[in-house]
């Protein structure tokens, strides 16, 4: 930023017009407090994000009175924290899911030429800008015992499997609706990555495989690791996915906060459940951060 | 001062309360009389569940406002949570809420306002299901569906055999889209030998256990539309249904059979939010819902059977077939214990949850 707002003096020595001076000048400071630029934003966040969380995580203190009361609910109420549990177990799985799927996919499309690399990216767009609902909905119909897949199986001479209302389901359908999330990051990094390394490594004697683990893998892993973490943060707060293609064994944590606040009226105790999920994620997201960062210095290094 | 002039004043005392009640009887018009152009420029916000039911509760709702003059403003679905959010804050944009079954006991005189009887004609609404802070919106059903081709000859007859799982196996689909099923937990604990003349809070548990006891293969639905398709597509081998859906899977060829005996009566039921900013005009949307004409519209437009015992909606038979209103239909329904649900609300929802959550 800073440095684009650089050029205009840099080309200072071309006459110009005494009253136009001034307009680089302002810009200039402007570029001196780029978090000015950010004002808008972060108006926006403090009144969407920051006032409401500030207010759920006051009640789940306050409400109905002042005191731990919620928080001693939640950890001795063995449901809570039996779906706490399956609520990462869930999210992880899908990360691995995503990654697994995502990673080909997005070295594919900068594999391809121009005209190709766009239909790869409308694939992914696509059901994207398609509902949530919709999706679920489609995976029903796909998955259910009498469904297609299981059709197919059993056309085939084997016995059905036992996909919907399972948290294979739940992970299936989830992956498929976050997969562009993991592809877009994915696919900006390794668009960056300079091929003619691989090609170094291979002219130096690297094998193949080698040469993708020792070079191409490492450069690409800052967008996997922020794939991940987009993926893994958007699962932990899934709701209608794990609703309509789940079981009672998956249900996650929002259907309880849900049945807290909408059907009991009790906003203190959905507010602990919410604080609860968050500060678990950030304190499992403070734990693996040194171990990105040193991959990342890793990766910039090579 | 003999005893027969006691007798006298007693009677004299009676019949003056008597002619006071009718007097106070005149004030409500009679359902569904609409007074021409009484609610010119004024706006009632209609809150219920969306979808062919509010459709249907609109159009059952056409006259008032063509007549009356009011603008009619739809919001929904209803949340309670939003509700509570609006008198809290002393803002209350709705003016009259459709809400299920439970609600507007369990909030009564804090979210809803206890009704003015007087303001309303209740005297043809089925007995039993005037609150104090609502009247019935409609009624409709559970309805227990089997599949044809499971049970062929041997069908299920009753709840004992929809938990009796080594006399009939097969999966069964429960609604678990909201609050806990009063009614099926008393059947469960009924199934299970106990009793629910006198159920304490302990006897939940006992029910939940027997419900459980169905096995991990047991489907628990969140949308009415859920249901339909576990109906139309043959995935569960006994459904719990609601009329509505049950015709409509029916009518869409679901080779399901509903079982009669002890289907559990259910209603969604009309409110008016505490704070609401013109209670009269509230009143006179509910007193014209209430009407014969409007309840027979709105059966003929939902399947759901009218809350007014003088509505004779013209249906075909499929649609006659999912009434509960019919006099064979009607001496077969079981009524949950409401009062003892509402007061056990917390904890039952609680339990249903963990239920739900396969704890």
């Amino acid at each position: 930023m800073s440095q684009t707002s650089h050029t205009p003096t840099a080309g200072g020595d071309h006459p110009r017009p005494p009253g136009a001076v001034r307009a680089p000048q302002r810009r200039l400071r402007l570029a001196a407090y780029p978090s000015l630029l950010a004002m808008p934003a972060l108006a926006l966040l403090i009144a969407a994000m920051g006032y409401p969380l500030l207010t759920v995580t006051l009640r789940s203190f306050s409400d109905p009175s002042w005191g731990l009361q919620n928080y001693v609910w939640f950890f001795s109420t063995p449901v809570n924290v039996t779906v706490l549990w399956r609520t990462f177990s869930i999210a992880a799985w899908v990360t691995i899911v995503c990654v697994i799927a995502a990673y080909p996919y997005a070295y594919l499309m900068t594999a391809v030429g121009p005209r190709l690399r766009l239909v790869l990216i409308l694939c992914v767009l696509v059901p994207f800008w398609v509902s949530g609902v919709v999706r679920t909905l489609a995976w029903v119909i796909l998955l259910q015992d009498s469904g297609i897949i299981n059709s197919v199986i059993r056309l085939l001479g084997f016995d059905g499997v036992k996909l919907i209302r399972t948290q294979t389901g739940v992970v299936i359908g989830m992956a498929q609706v976050l997969l562009p999330f993991m592809i877009l990051p994915l696919y900006s990094v390794m668009r960056g990555i300079d091929l003619r390394l691989v090609q170094a490594a291979r002219s130096l004697g690297a094998r193949p495989a080698r040469a993708f683990l020792q070079i191409y893998l490492p450069l690409s892993l800052p967008g996997v690791f922020a794939g991940a973490i987009i993926v893994f943060i958007l699962s932990l707060g899934f709701y209608i996915t794990p609703a309509l293609l789940g079981g009672p064994r998956s249900t996650m944590l929002s259907t309880l906060v849900q049945s807290q606040v909408l059907s009991l009226l009790n906003w203190g105790r959905g507010g602990a459940m919410g604080v609860v999920l968050l500060v678990a994620t950030f304190v499992l997201l403070a734990l693996a951060a040194p171990l990105m960062r040193q991959r990342h210095k890793q990766a910039s290094r090579s | 001062m003999g005893s027969r002039s006691r007798l006298a004043g007693f009677v004299g005392a009676a019949a003056l309360a008597l002619l006071a009640a009718a007097a106070h009887a005149q004030n409500a018009p009679p359902a569904g009389t609409v007074v021409d152009g009484s609610l010119k420029g004024k706006t009632l916000t209609f809150v219920s569940y969306g979808g062919i039911y509010q459709d249907g509760q609109v159009a059952a709702l056409k006259e008032f406002v063509d007549k009356s003059g009011v603008k009619l403003l739809n919001d929904g679905p209803t949340e309670i949570a939003k509700l509570q959010a609006q008198v809290e804050s002393g803002n209350v944009t709705w003016d009259v809420v459709d809400t299920d079954d439970f609600p507007p006991f369990v909030h009564c005189g804090k979210l809803f306002q206890k009704l003015d009887l007087t303001k309303l004609d209740i005297s043809h609404i089925p007995p039993g299901q005037v609150g104090e802070c609502s009247v019935p919106a409609m009624n409709y059903r559970m309805v227990l569906m089997y599949k044809n081709d499971t049970y062929k000859d041997n069908p299920p007859k009753d709840w004992k055999d929809f938990f009796d799982t080594a006399k009939f196996p097969g999966t069964r689909a429960i609604d678990g889209s909201g609050s806990p099923l009063g009614g099926l937990i008393e059947q469960a604990i009924l199934a299970d030998g106990g009793k629910v003349d006198a159920m304490t809070p302990a006897d939940i548990d006992k029910g939940i256990a027997k419900i459980k006891a169905i096995g991990p293969d047991t489907i628990f639905w969140k949308t009415g539309a859920e249901s339909q398709q576990l109906a139309e597509s043959g995935e569960a081998d006994m459904i719990i249904m609601w009329t509505g859906r049950a015709m409509t899977a029916v009518k869409n060829g679901a080779a399901y059979t509903p079982v009669w005996k002890d289907w559990l009566v259910v209603m969604d039921q009309l409110t008016i939010p505490v704070g609401a900013k013109d209670t009269d005009a509230s009143y006179a949307l509910i007193n014209a819902y209430l009407g014969k004409k409007s309840q027979e519209i709105l059966t003929e437009q939902t399947s759901y059977s009218p809350i007014n015992n003088e509505a004779q909606p013209k249906v075909d038979a499929s649609v006659a077939a999912f009434l509960t209103n019919t006099p064979d239909h009607a001496k077969l329904g079981y009524q949950q214990n409401i009062k003892f649900w509402v007061a056990n609300f917390a904890a039952a929802s609680d339990k249903w949850t963990a239920l739900m959550a396969g704890n």
